[in-house]
């Protein structure tokens, strides 16, 4: 009896000795596996069958990219990845209308574990609301209406047309050979439109600069108005508008004193005591500039 | 903390993001997960209505500035010195709600645009104007009272968050007060100069946008 004691001992011992181990093992597997996951990475892919013109609503209220491009297919594509599960995509169809939306899942996560990232392949023709926090929107050849909001990250466009609507507190713009019409508000963002075709543009920043290089649309309308940066407008000789430029506090750097002749419509404009100002027209005066600066410079160049 | 205290707490601040002390009882208890949940799912959805039903008051205010800048519209005759006193002490209650407060900031925009449109630019109305009291001589007095309490309401709000969001909130939210002050002293020096008045204007919307995104995060501006 003692020594079946002694025995079964042994054996218990020697099973808690073989057990160890792999419990250990086990141990230090599972608590590798969130770990690894997050680090490598999750990615949620989804195709949306459309019809014509879908409107795709994005709300991203991680950090990160949301990049819209085209393609010629009635489908939307998503892709979305992200850096730890406390992140969660809600994505849905409704007819042509899709909603993806990005919560938090987790509050107490770390904000390096709050990126995600979406990639959208659309239709041609698509209309886009897009809202970000920090995270780059680019957008390229879409044409549709189009809202897009962000809090600190930049709004880079590349041919699209359409209503656009930028709105950021201190993300910046860059519109490249954009078309239809154009509407920027932010507070220290700053707005380039490059090469545009946009028939109507209204640009308004407090702190940021504003740059305007291309070609008046004729019967265009033009609003551009920073607080306290510079207002820049780069002209081509075959342009033809009528330029208005004021500011309270700033100062305005007319290089293009050349171009710019008395307004030929018979109408005297006259800055006020308060303000310096500068009136005249390019060519016929066909689209009408309006630019201003509380305290900053307004610049008015003719392109090489 | 207790059910009833988590139920204050979200009614009073709103989800996102809960007190330590509110979430560490939600761990806990199903019953509070579940109404935290249903919140998070109605106040969704609810947050999706508005851009259907109706667009914000601030689409409207911007609109009709325009239009009475363009001389579309004339502006509505608004005696400001007829408001009744009693008026603006209620308006800490209507800050208890975040949604309340927004509308009633774009309320007030608009009330401080009708007003100002409505100061004609000749001299005797000026002279006029100067010796009827401190709501005439400060433009938009009204306007920035009501958004200055709201960001202190916002500053008081013990939801500090160091977030890259957040902190950009609040050094927007310095710039637009800089500029404010800083066309505001303009405008009491030179109440003529229509730039800077719509420069003053501009920066009371954008603020009132800022301080409504600021309330809807939930975050603050210490």
């Amino acid at each position: 009896m003692g020594m079946r004691m002694v025995n079964l001992s042994a054996l218990r011992s020697d099973v808690k000795r073989g057990m160890l181990p792999l419990l250990g093992a086990a141990a230090f597997l599972y608590s590798g596996l969130p770990a690894a996951g997050a680090a490598a990475g999750q990615h949620l892919e989804k195709h949306f069958a459309v019809n014509i013109r879908p409107v795709v609503v994005i709300h991203n209220v991680a950090n990160g990219r949301i990049e819209v491009k085209s393609w010629k297919n009635p489908e939307v594509d998503i892709v979305a990845s992200q850096t730890s599960d406390k992140i969660g995509f809600d994505m849905e169809q409704v007819g042509d209308r899709i909603d993806v939306t990005a919560n938090i899942l987790n509050p107490s996560a770390q904000p390096h574990e709050l990126e995600a990232s979406l990639q959208l392949t659309v239709p041609e023709e698509t209309e886009l609301q897009l809202k970000t926090e920090t995270g780059l929107i680019y957008v390229e050849q879409v044409m549709g209406d189009m809202t897009l909001e962000s809090v600190a990250g930049d709004v880079h466009l590349k041919e699209v047309s359409g209503y656009i609507i930028v709105r950021t507190t201190e993300g910046s713009l860059v519109c490249t050979q954009c078309a239809g019409k154009l509407d920027f508000k932010s507070i220290s963002g700053g707005a380039q439109v490059l090469q545009p075709a946009l028939t109507n543009v209204s640009l308004f920043t407090t702190s940021g600069n504003i740059l305007f290089d291309g070609d008046f649309v004729r019967t265009g309308l033009y609003t551009m108005k920073s607080g306290k940066g510079l207002v820049e407008v780069r002209f081509s000789g075959n342009d033809s508008f009528d330029l208005k430029a004021q500011t309270t506090m700033g100062t305005v750097d007319n290089q293009a004193a050349a171009y710019l002749k008395p307004d030929s419509h018979g109408m005297i404009h006259r800055a006020s005591k308060f303000t310096k100002g500068l009136f005249g027209t390019v060519g016929q005066g066909l689209a009408k500039v309006e630019l201003s600066s509380y305290s900053g410079t307004i610049r008015i160049l003719k392109r090489d | 903390m207790q059910c009833r205290d988590v139920e204050i707490v979200v009614e009073q601040e709103g989800l996102v993001p809960l007190p330590e002390a509110a979430r560490a009882h939600v761990a806990g208890c199903s019953r509070c997960r579940e109404f935290v949940a249903d919140l998070a799912i109605i106040v969704s959805i609810a947050s999706e209505l508005p851009a259907e039903v109706e667009p914000p008051a601030r689409v409207w205010v911007s609109l009709q500035a325009q239009l009475e800048l363009e001389g579309i519209i004339k502006p509505s005759v608004v005696p400001a010195h007829s408001e009744p006193s009693s008026w603006w002490h209620g308006f800490s209650d209507l800050f208890r709600s975040r949604a309340l407060a927004t509308a009633t900031v774009g309320l007030l925009i608009v009330a401080a645009g009708v007003l100002q449109m409505r100061q004609p630019p000749d001299a005797s109305l000026e002279a006029e104007r100067s010796v009827a009291g401190p709501a005439w001589q400060i433009p938009f007095a009204q306007t920035a009272k009501v958004l200055n309490e709201q960001e202190i309401d916002l500053r008081n709000m013990q939801l500090a968050d160091t977030s890259a969001v957040d902190a950009s909130f609040r050094q927007n939210l310095q710039q637009v007060d800089d500029f404010i002050a800083d066309c505001e002293r303009r405008v009491n020096d030179a109440p003529q100069d229509e730039l800077a008045r719509e420069y003053l204007s501009n920066a009371y919307q954008q603020k009132a946008e800022l301080l409504s995104a600021m309330m809807d995060r939930g975050g603050s501006v210490q």
